[in-house]
């Protein structure tokens, strides 16, 4: 009796053991997700949209030519293919069969075809039409854009926007823009000059397509003010409701011409919540999938070892922006004049390395990932994942063998005492020869309303203090009421910026392209360091070299391994200099029942909220569970 | 009468008008800065700043923009479109999306607390020291000491884990779902009804004429109800049009907090989006409304009250 008894038991417990693996490996069929009330989206008009919040849900209705795969690596999406003939000048997609353009409900409205991109982009380029949104990279890029889009706000201008409002992808579009559909299946683009990156272009909603039928039937005005009720998509999903600051429904568009090739969620509703607090009381009560929780209460979470969600904690995957301490180079008093010292200071190298060796980040890095502070180190200036070479290196990888600093994960390896006290002995030398009056302010405006800026201001302020002592530098925190770029960039009050900085395409050129020396181009030289305005000679030739380094690493258009390497050589230059000294990467801490290593991974572009592939559990993944997806 | 509510028709026509050319106007004083997000203004160059701010029209002399928005109005009923908030939307359509939700969860919590906080006004100057007055003013002071977002945060969190009601209002469950945030609407209502109501009883239960009434054997119930609660309801009624009216505006905190997609956070949106139009609209329909209800509520305590003559030199509010 007793054998039997034991053998029902065991027979019990596998049975039950059976029910709980069945279980916890269930899939999520009906995904609840979130976003704060204040990231609504605005427009459901892809080709005007710029904003996260609307890209976040657009991306889900319409497919471009390419996307990428949970990697960050560029994959096909309405193109099967794509490829070059000349080094990357011209480049040809050829599009999916079976592609349909279907309306709210599913129901087919058209083929999506080769001029649909034509339509598209003559969307964005015409002045009358997108009011300026989105022009930028096509007009860098493409030959003739520039050239249509000037020529569309001229004729605005001269004659009315009703007349540029009339003009289609045929006629003057089709004469100036060098962008051609040969067949229904193929595009072809020809770029100003050879573009590798090209294809990660072909990602983002300047390149997205228009069907020409949906014009014919709603009209430009129409298109101008699409909403989910009356708009064509050929995407992945359909909107089923949308009520404005409550929820939107996504669901499986049933007519999907890939729908045997990605999985998806039966539907998709993202709820508007006031804050994360509130997400969180809503994951709590089981409403929601996932949630980032607040500092406060991730710090609740992870310190009490009975909370029931201390073994589900897990790291998110890094964002795409790497943040910088960016240096200015030309700073003024509030009256107007010159900071002198602190010109004089900073454009002192051995100045700039007593910083760059002096801190160590991490106390600062606990103020993004209390946690885990090393996760966020940041070495280089290009973001993770914008760029992979042929042996699968990441492009930061190279910057960091050129720069000797590898991560570690129990110290900030950047921080060297020894380094900083004899940069720093040196440049109060310099700097007393030079009249400057030290300790020198480093002024740093944060916003006003905010804590949290106000915390971590004041924690960089101490790790500053604690690694240079307060004889040479020490920051002067500031605020500024609602715009920094009007209250502090413009007139030049701030010596030091904290900003993070995302791709748009796959190449380092975005971020080191942002900082070359007398370029019109270049954004952060022309509105953040403002070297352009600095005298110091020895500042301007070591920006020289460094610009020159740029040129020949842009110049590298044959040979991506190579372009790479050069330059991490320039990136290292930049860095060695501290012209801008890393700060940190964006790392957070999630409750989820989603696998953050399924999802698409995007260092750039507007692929990243995708909801295909993911991988689900309906119960809450422990931490365990994910270190071991992650690997 | 009929030349009264014409003339302060009229007037109210004006003081509108006024209103929201004064805004109109105000607004185009704002920096165009503010047309652009701070990631826009970080990243475009002046000549795109100049081309969106031509594209949409705010280069224009001020005057011209606002003719145009009047003669948009007076001769299509058009308010113009909206920028950000629903991109490219008639202003009227995104008002109209927003005030019946308010509306219906505004009514119903006014409905509540008129009644609850009526009733419990009137029990608390009935047994005025008591047990019950006690505990009606240590509700109020509660109600006006305590934030009120830790009030909604209690609510919320009993609500959700106790009782299991929603923890947000969806439009696929507005029944269950409009608990909490009607609770939290009423909360605040029924201790502004209780307290003024309990202060005018009091005031009038202290009158000559009710001791009158007391001294020739009327009931205290008949005393409180047929003399007492009637006149100390005219100053409540006056407000009465001018509360149900504002239900359209929504409440802020109440509708950020529950996800309510109604009026409430619609005006403070908009002028952080810079929607120049949905601003006017929603300041338009404020304006109407407001003047609306200090209207009726005029006309209201004359129909109560007979003795006041809204006609009279003098007797105008």
């Amino acid at each position: 009796m007793k054998k039997l008894l034991s053998l029902v038991l065991a027979l019990a417990m596998v049975l039950s053991m059976a029910c709980i693996t069945t279980a916890s490996a269930a899939e999520i069929t009906d995904l609840r997700t979130w976003e704060t009330t204040s990231r609504e989206l605005e427009t459901w008009n892809i080709q005007k949209s710029q904003a996260a919040q609307d890209l976040n849900v657009l991306c889900n209705l319409f497919d471009g030519l390419l996307t990428n795969d949970a990697s960050g690596a560029l994959v096909g999406n309405a193109a099967k293919e794509w490829s070059t003939p000349d080094g990357g000048k011209t480049w040809t997609f050829v599009l999916n069969d079976g592609m349909k353009w279907v309306d709210k409900d599913g129901n087919e409205k058209a083929d999506v075809v080769a001029q649909d991109w034509l339509t598209g982009l003559e969307w964005v380029l015409n002045f009358a039409k997108n009011d300026s949104y989105n022009v930028s990279m096509p007009n860098d890029m493409i030959v003739g854009a520039k050239e249509y889009y000037d020529y569309t706000k001229q004729l605005t201008e001269e004659q009315g926007e009703e007349a540029a409002l009339a003009l289609t992808a045929d006629g003057k579009f089709a004469e100036l823009v060098k962008v051609t559909a040969p067949d229904d299946k193929t595009i072809v683009y020809e770029c100003l000059d050879a573009m590798t990156y090209f294809p990660s272009v072909a990602t983002y909603n300047c390149l997205y397509p228009l069907s020409a039928k949906l014009i014919e039937e709603i009209g430009v005005a129409g298109y101008e003010a699409i909403t989910w009720e009356n708009m064509w998509y050929n995407g992945p999903y359909v909107v089923q409701s949308f009520i404005h600051q409550n929820e939107k429904v996504l669901v499986a568009n049933p007519n999907y011409w890939n729908a045997e090739g990605v999985k998806r969620f039966n539907s998709v509703s993202i709820k508007m919540v006031e804050s994360v607090d509130t997400a969180y009381q809503l994951f709590y009560n089981g409403e929601l999938d996932h949630v980032q929780p607040s500092q406060a209460t991730l710090t609740t979470i992870y310190n009490d070892k009975n909370h029931e969600f201390n073994k589900n904690l897990v790291e998110a995957r890094p964002t795409k922006y790497s943040y910088q301490m960016h240096l200015v180079y030309d700073v003024n008093n509030l009256d107007g004049t010159p900071y002198t010292d602190w010109n004089t200071a900073v454009a002192n190298k051995n100045f700039r390395l007593a910083l760059y060796y002096g801190m160590d980040m991490t106390p600062y890095l606990a103020r993004t990932n209390a946690i885990n502070p090393l996760s966020c180190q940041n070495y280089a200036y290009t973001g993770n994942a914008v760029a992979v070479n042929s042996q699968g290196i990441d492009y930061t990888q190279l910057v960091r063998d050129e720069l000797g600093l590898q991560y570690d994960y129990n110290t900030y390896v950047r921080y060297d005492a020894e380094k900083a006290a004899q940069y720093k002995a040196a440049a109060i030398e310099e700097l007393t020869a030079k009249g400057v009056k030290l300790p020198v302010n480093m002024v740093y405006y944060i916003k006003g309303d905010s804590q949290t800026a106000m915390d971590s201001a004041q924690t960089l302020a101490q790790v500053i203090a604690d690694g240079l002592g307060e004889d040479l530098v020490k920051l002067e925190i500031r605020t500024y009421i609602s715009s920094l770029t009007n209250e502090v960039r413009v007139p030049q009050y701030n010596c030091l910026f904290i900003n993070g900085w995302g791709a748009d395409f796959a190449d380092p050129v975005n971020f080191l392209g942002q900082e070359t020396y007398n370029d019109p181009a270049a954004y952060y030289s022309n509105n953040y360091s403002m070297i352009n305005k600095a005298t110091d000679p020895d500042l301007i030739a070591t920006y020289e070299e460094f610009t020159r380094l740029v040129n020949e690493a842009k110049a590298i258009t044959d040979d991506n391994d190579a372009r790479y390497a050069a330059f991490a050589k320039a990136e290292a230059y930049f860095i060695e200099n501290a012209l801008t000294i890393p700060a940190s990467y964006e790392v957070a801490w999630e409750l989820t029942c989603i696998n953050p290593y399924s999802k698409v991974y995007s260092a750039y572009g507007i692929q990243a909220y995708r909801y295909v592939n993911w991988e689900t559990n309906d119960q809450i993944y422990t931490t365990e569970e994910i270190a071991a997806l992650a690997k | 009468m009929a030349k009264y509510i014409l003339k302060r028709l009229l007037q109210s026509l004006l003081t509108v008008l006024l209103v929201v050319t004064l805004v109109f106007l105000l607004m185009r004083l704002m920096p165009t800065d503010y047309f652009f997000t701070e990631d826009e203004l970080m990243k475009l160059t002046e000549e795109q700043k100049h081309d969106r701010l031509l594209a949409s029209g705010l280069l224009d002399h001020p005057l011209k923009q606002l003719a145009d928005y009047f003669k948009g109005i007076f001769t299509e009923g058009d308010l113009g479109v909206s920028r950000r908030i629903q991109a490219n939307q008639p202003v009227t359509k995104v008002i109209g999306s927003k005030f019946s939700i308010s509306m219906e969860l505004g009514l119903k919590a006014l409905g509540i607390s008129l009644v609850i906080g009526v009733i419990f006004g009137v029990l608390q100057a009935r047994y005025k020291d008591g047990i019950l007055d006690a505990v009606g003013t240590a509700y109020t002071v509660f109600v006006n000491a305590v934030p009120s977002l830790v009030t909604y945060s209690l609510i919320l969190a009993f609500g959700s884990r106790v009782l299991g009601l929603p923890s947000m209002f969806t439009m696929r469950k507005p029944g269950p779902s409009s608990i909490l945030p009607m609770v939290c609407l009423s909360i605040g209502s029924i201790a502004g009804y209780m307290l003024w109501t309990r202060r005018y009883m009091v005031d009038e239960l202290n009158k000559d004429y009710i001791r009158l009434a007391k001294l020739k054997g009327l009931s205290t119930r008949s005393v409180m109800y047929r003399h007492v609660l009637k006149n100390a309801f005219v100053p409540l009624a006056q407000y009465l049009p001018y509360s149900i009216l504002l239900t359209v505006g929504g409440s802020l905190l109440v509708e950020r907090f529950f996800s309510v997609p109604g009026m409430g956070p619609l005006l403070t949106d908009a002028i952080a989006r810079y929607d120049l139009n949905v601003v006017q609209g929603v300041v338009l329909l404020y304006a109407t409304l407001g003047i609306l209800g200090v209207f009726l509520g005029d006309l209201l305590m004359s129909l109560i009250d007979p003795r006041i003559r809204l006609t009279n030199k003098g007797a105008t509010r």
